[in-house]
């Protein structure tokens, strides 16, 4: 005679089947929901910040920074120089433009043209820019430099990607 | 811009603003002096590098020009003298070539192109700051250069 809490054999075959059954189960879907959901994991890893220079070396002129960062292209992984310039504006704030050339690629150069002292100038095509970064119209660029994500921590300028406007 | 299918695409398109070509010239030798040599081809690799990225939107760089140490001026001469033919029939204006062997130094007037020597520096052993300072301070002068070459001959 079976006593009441003792467990038929039935039961104890559902009981089985189901556990066993489920872990199948999970094993086979976990990888699949892991997969799925992958690329919004990705997505949180977030730009490396690069110390740049002390900020108590910005002044209002602008002056040029080179920096490197790792990029991978490809299967090909290197380090890349970076530049900014790097000044403060009338508001004390602290500026982060990027040199590249909004044409077609080559470094600007601040007041290196002695007809335009206060703007930056790109050699290969006469584009100019003001202090500002925005695009001198009738030049070749049609579009103002980026400027870099930045912060500040402990004295120390950290410069982040170039964003465009 | 680089020899790249992707620059080269700009290039396509964008081919009346781009009209100077950067050509290092790159000697290879395996069995003398096999570092000094090494030495002189990533001296330039490194400054024509830079000058690409620095002058991107004008200038096309181009694959090196190899050549072996033991061949005879002449026919190093005459190989170059058919590349730059080349890239003029292309629409090229302006050929820069880089080079770090002083014998290209002697072939100079034989060249339509604008010769750039600078002996190599060695970096070996450069930490990567003093690298950097180096390389960017050598490639100033490159570029005051090029732009040099841009002017006279717009004013000419």
């Amino acid at each position: 005679m079976a006593k009441k809490n003792e467990v038929t054999r039935r039961q104890f075959l559902n009981y089985s089947l189901t556990g066993v059954g489920g872990f199948m189960a999970a094993g086979m879907l976990m990888p699949m929901v892991r997969f799925a959901i992958d690329p919004l994991l990705k997505e949180g890893a977030k730009q490396d910040f690069v110390p740049v220079m002390d900020t108590s070396e910005i002044t209002n002129k602008p002056v040029r920074k080179e920096f490197k960062i790792d990029q991978v292209d490809g299967w090909y992984e290197s380090e890349v120089t970076q530049s900014a310039w790097v000044y403060k504006d009338e508001k004390d704030e602290i500026v982060a433009l990027s040199p590249v050339c909004k044409h077609l690629g080559c470094t600007v150069d601040w007041s290196s043209n002695p007809a335009y002292p206060d703007q930056f100038f790109c050699p290969c095509h006469a584009g100019r820019y003001t202090k500002d970064g925005m695009n001198v119209p009738g030049t070749p660029p049609l579009a103002p430099l980026d400027v870099y994500n930045k912060k500040v921590q402990d004295g120390k300028l950290y410069l982040g990607k170039p964003e465009p406007r | 811009m680089r020899w790249t299918e992707s620059d080269i695409a700009i290039y396509e398109k964008e081919r009346e603003y781009v009209d100077t070509a950067v050509l290092p010239l790159i000697p290879i030798s395996m069995t003398s002096s096999v570092k000094t040599t090494v030495s002189m081809g990533e001296y330039i690799s490194i400054i024509s590098g830079e000058l690409e990225r620095q002058l991107k939107g004008r200038l096309l760089l181009m694959p090196a020009f190899t050549y072996l140490q033991t061949e005879n001026s002449e026919s190093r001469v005459e190989r170059l003298k058919q590349v730059e033919e080349e890239l003029y029939q292309g629409g090229i204006k302006h050929i820069i070539t880089l080079s770090a062997d002083v014998e290209w130094k002697q072939s100079e007037a034989q060249l339509s192109s604008a010769l750039l020597w600078m002996p190599a520096i060695p970096l070996e052993h450069m930490d990567e700051q003093y690298k950097m300072e180096t390389v960017s301070a050598q490639v100033k002068q490159v570029l005051q250069f090029v732009t040099n070459t841009w002017q006279s001959n717009t004013n000419s």
